[in-house]
């Protein structure tokens, strides 16, 4: 998939341009959203999670307003997407197309290849997070809104170890697979399950995305630091995932 | 060449720069013993084909030897390094041109070359652009446009070009019509004169004869026979085949071809293998034509005989 920054620079930019459309769509729409609210309010209200949802972008304002559009909607499901994929093909790929002898066989160390590898599709997945954020003070502007950069960079630190999290285990997993196709299935019905259980009420607790809701953010912002309970777990995660990568990928045959 | 037990323990190849030393060598693939302990020793300059049909673990040995295999069980050595961790610097002193095709279609052929010459130095480089020049070969092109020999000629070239004293050829000329195959072997032979160290398989054993210098079989993952070319050709001059028409042969009717020079007589349906011992046929050929017990056979061949041939004679195994 990725033969070099080339591949990288690429995808990285479709990401980012694919978060920004809807980021930009969003912020475009703020001040009709603002305006039928209580009308949302009404139509969400048999739901209790949808409900609980609008809610808080009502109590937090624009805020509110941009975490949950960029952060728990854009970044968390296309995030997921993307890392999914990446992840998927990183490894996997090369096997599955016979390609992974020749990958192997220059005089590179195996530990550089798969750490190259791992790092380039990590960065493509959270580059354009925090490239996304950083466009936001402008773009609220066009409405006389701001929000803070130092906030926004701290929800992007919290967004990028939730989707490091997810982009490592399905690196693992493409460490031990010639079937990318499988993985990325696999992993994008997961997600969609996990993400289906946050809107059910008495099962939402068991949602991953629960990690990365509107609260989530919201408290980073006011309390103004990273919420390391959160943060601390994912992180470990990632980290983990990426030393078993390693060793899968040492003990890999072509 | 000499087989190890299999718990045996190995003792360390002694380091010998440009060489190639394995001892107790040994891989599975599951339940699937790829190779069995193995021994060999190939000194320094000169060009080794390897042998065997499909599946025999020549692509194996030669993964192994260069670390994309992890190693199992035994020791290697090349180029005077001991085979250790995931094999970098073994890499860094060999070339290896896989025998699987599979490359990255969508780079043009320069791109490629950039590719798979990372981790050398520029001038490999600049040496891999002129000899695929010299092959022919469109580098502005994207692989998916290029022919099955086109690909072979590129890796051939990256394989090539490096200044190393080991190169690792699997089946390097497969797919390459007559003309690109002889200006394959042609650089072969002008690489190894200057003293490197080719490890070349095949299952084209015209090129072997032609560009070896001795030769290593393997069938299902064992060493069957190591030995020079020329004591091969020796061999193959020894033999004759004598083909009868269907069903002229009657049981126990070669029995007269035995006799003073033959040293052994082997019959196999509407043919007889006979080794003489020595390469001088007349003495054998006077008593054929003076028997009256055998039919007339309808062909007799002597010293033209295949490689191929011979080993399905000398081992029982086909080679194509």
């Amino acid at each position: 998939m990725f033969k070099g920054s080339r591949g990288y620079i690429i995808y990285g930019i479709g990401f980012f341009a694919v978060l920004e459309i809807m980021l930009v769509a969003a912020i475009y729409w703020w001040p009709t959203f603002e305006q039928n609210i209580p009308s949302i309010k009404a139509i969400a209200a048999p739901i209790a999670m949808l409900s609980d949802l609008v809610d808080q972008v009502d109590q937090f304002g624009v805020s509110g307003y941009i975490v949950g559009q960029h952060f728990f909607k854009g970044c968390s499901a296309l995030g997921t997407a993307a890392a999914v994929l990446f992840a998927a093909n990183s490894v996997a790929g090369e096997a599955h197309r016979g390609t992974m002898e020749i990958w192997l066989a220059r005089p590179v160390s195996r530990l550089r290849l798969v750490s190259e590898r791992w790092l380039g599709g990590l960065l493509v997945v959270i580059g354009p997070v925090f490239a996304t954020s950083l466009t936001v003070p402008g773009l609220l502007g066009m409405f006389d809104k701001t929000m803070a950069i130092s906030d926004l960079m701290r929800c992007s630190v919290h967004m990028s170890a939730f989707l490091a999290a997810i982009y490592a285990v399905s690196f693992l997993w493409s460490c031990h697979s010639s079937e990318p196709m499988r993985i990325s299935f696999v992993m994008l019905f997961v997600s969609v399950m996990v993400f289906a259980l946050y809107l059910v009420e008495g099962v939402t607790h068991y949602s991953l995305y629960r990690l990365v809701e509107i609260k989530v953010f919201m408290r980073i912002i006011t309390n103004d630091a990273m919420n390391w309970t959160l943060l601390a777990p994912m992180l470990a995660c990632t980290a983990a995932a990426y030393g078993l990568s390693v060793r899968a990928f040492l003990k890999r045959v072509p | 060449m000499s087989a190890v037990a299999p718990n045996q323990a190995a003792s360390p190849p002694s380091e010998t720069a440009g060489g190639v030393e394995v001892r107790g060598l040994e891989h599975r693939f599951g339940a699937n013993q790829a190779l069995h302990p193995t021994d060999l020793q190939i000194p320094p300059g000169g060009v080794v084909g390897l042998l065997g049909p499909n599946g025999s673990g020549k692509s194996t040995l030669m993964r192994l030897l260069t670390g994309l295999v992890p190693k199992q069980r035994g020791e290697i050595s090349v180029d005077g390094v001991r085979l250790t961790g995931d094999g970098l610097a073994i890499r860094r002193r060999t070339t290896y041109a896989p025998g699987e095709l599979h490359l990255y279609g969508e780079l043009k052929g320069g791109e490629h070359l950039r590719f798979l010459m990372r981790g050398r130095p520029g001038s490999s480089l600049e040496r891999a652009r002129a000899i695929a020049g010299e092959l022919g070969l469109p580098l502005d092109r994207r692989i998916r446009e290029y022919s099955h020999g086109m690909k072979r000629q590129l890796l051939f070239a990256a394989a090539i070009a490096p200044e190393v004293r080991v190169r690792i050829l699997d089946e390097i000329s497969e797919g390459l019509d007559p003309a690109k195959r002889s200006q394959v072997l042609d650089l072969i032979d002008a690489d190894a004169a200057r003293g490197t160290t080719i490890l070349l398989s095949s299952h084209h054993l015209g090129e072997v004869d032609r560009s070896c210098q001795r030769l290593v079989f393997l069938n299902a993952g064992r060493v069957v026979a190591d030995e020079s070319a020329e004591e091969v050709r020796r061999r193959a001059g020894r033999l004759v085949r004598l083909r009868f028409s269907p069903g002229a042969l009657k049981p126990t009717s070669t029995t007269v071809l035995e006799g003073p020079g033959v040293e052994s007589v082997e019959e196999a349906a509407d043919r007889v293998n006979v080794m003489l011992s020595d390469d001088d046929p007349r003495a054998f050929l006077g008593r054929l034509a003076a028997s009256g017990d055998l039919p007339a056979p309808i062909s007799v061949e002597h010293g033209r005989i295949s490689l191929s041939e011979l080993y399905r004679t000398l081992y029982g195994v086909e080679g194509t």
